[in-house]
């Protein structure tokens, strides 16, 4: 689906261990012109992936390609300025500079540097760049970061929960900023994200990561309007059975005399149900944190019985 | 007047079908002129809270109908419809939208009687000088606001 055919991140085979959390093996490509969301609960591993594509740290084992260069092949600097990458968590080593003074710092190292883009950032987000980065409250500091990470115009964004700290209004101008940002149709962003309402915005893929393995990418809209889940009044006994061959189901349990099952091919079940007279007692199409749920919990159960059974 | 699109999100119908239905129906229909400029295929996403593949999906087969081009550079224009083509358009999406309702009628084991009953109270309802739902606002909202 890329525009260019070729990703803009490859991942082939990447593991990386330590000794309380193994990460990998990430096979995983990000399309070039797209917006992708890295989906998943703490610590699954995306930050550290971002890492690793950045040349931060070095995988233990498989290779990875940034905008068509191996990471690792001695080019990092080149590469680098055509990277904006926000980290999880503000630097802390600087916060006795004045915000000016950090962006010198950036127009200096970033041939690309776009003042008057820099200037509108700052404008949008309101951002008062003379004060120092350590009196700044959480949410200036992150504004002021987003708009030194955009400013030199990188072709790929890697973006590690932008929006911690911003107020709604602010989180409002990013999503903007950002839409605006890929309108060229050239540019990538990569975004890690706890927040639903960021991925329905934002993104065109989703990637579901836990515990340092992709559990898949997906379509955002083919995914929002294909997984439904359905309730049914009545036993475990009356229905499990009688449900397991929906299409795509994916989870179907009993709670409380209620009977719910969760399918990813929401057209086909619905033929599905019609066509044996089985009327749920209510159905809707789920959120992306319910998906998620239901991925993980099955993460936890493959191999052992499969996708039957799995608990709601 | 594409801003007038609007998607059901608890729907099982995907959403670039949903989309498409609603553009076809404005081109054909002339609410949308000719040579009116599309939003951009990211702007349209943005609109109507969805993803660019949905949207570049929907383009691209207006497209191949012949019902919108692209100009490389300037944009996505609606394109000459000639009347002829318009008006078997015109019935098509009529069509369609009442293979859908008896579709619909299905899922819940209508018998053909009920379906026909059930459009012919439809057709008198809408008699009842009442605008059908979904036809969107006021005619005179619908002219001037193509972007």
């Amino acid at each position: 689906m890329s525009v260019s055919g070729q990703p803009a991140v490859r991942l082939s085979g990447v593991r990386y261990g330590q000794s309380h959390f193994q990460l990998g093996p990430l096979d995983l490509e990000v399309p070039a012109g797209f917006v992708t969301a890295i989906v998943g609960p703490n610590s699954s591993g995306k930050s550290t992936t971002f890492r690793l594509m950045l040349d931060l740290m070095k995988p233990d084992e498989g290779s990875i390609e940034v905008l068509g260069t191996r990471i690792g092949s001695g080019k990092r600097t080149e590469l680098l300025r055509r990277i904006g990458y926000l980290p999880e968590e503000p630097y802390r080593h600087d916060s006795a500079l004045r915000g000016a003074d950090k962006a010198e710092f950036y127009r200096y190292w970033y041939p690309d540097w776009d003042d008057p883009y820099y200037q509108d950032l700052i404008r949008l987000f309101e951002v008062n760049p003379s004060l120092r980065l350590g009196s700044m409250s959480k949410g200036m500091r992150r504004k002021f970061d987003l708009a030194l990470t955009l400013a030199h115009r990188p072709e790929l964004l890697l973006l590690d929960e932008p929006s911690s700290g911003l107020d709604p209004i602010a989180w409002r101008t990013m999503i903007d900023i950002l839409h605006r940002y890929m309108e060229s149709g050239e540019r990538t962003i990569l975004i890690a994200t706890h927040v639903v309402e960021e991925v329905k915005r934002l993104a065109d893929y989703i990637v579901f990561m836990v515990n340092g393995r992709v559990l898949g990418m997906f379509e955002k809209d083919e995914t929002l309007t294909s997984w439904h889940q359905y309730y049914f009044m009545g036993s475990g006994e009356q229905w499990l059975g009688a449900l397991s061959g929906m299409p795509g189901l994916a989870a179907l349990g009993e709670t409380g005399g209620i009977v719910r099952a969760v399918t990813s091919s929401a057209r086909e079940a619905e033929a599905w149900l019609a066509a044996r007279g089985l009327e749920p007692a209510g159905r809707n199409a789920m959120e992306l944190d319910e998906i998620l749920a239901v991925l993980v919990e099955r993460e936890k159960t493959v191999g052992l019985q499969g996708t039957k059974g799995v608990r709601t | 007047m594409w801003r007038s699109i609007r998607l059901n999100a608890y729907s099982a119908e995907p959403l670039y079908h949903q989309i498409e239905v609603q553009l076809r129906a404005l081109i054909v229909s002339g609410r949308l002129d000719e040579g009116a400029m599309l939003p951009s295929i990211r702007e349209m996403a943005q609109h109507l809270n969805c993803s660019v593949i949905t949207i570049r999906r929907v383009y691209q087969d207006l497209e191949a109908e012949g019902l919108i081009v692209t100009r490389q550079g300037t944009g996505t224009f609606v394109a000459k419809v000639d009347p002829e083509k318009r008006s078997r358009h015109r019935l098509e999406s009529v069509a369609a939208a009442m293979r859908e309702a008896i579709e619909a009628g299905r899922r819940v084991q209508c018998s053909d009687d009920e379906l026909r009953a059930l459009f012919e109270q439809a057709l008198r309802e809408g008699k009842e000088n009442r605008p059908l739902p979904g036809e969107g606002g006021p005619a005179e909202n619908e002219k001037g606001d193509a972007e």
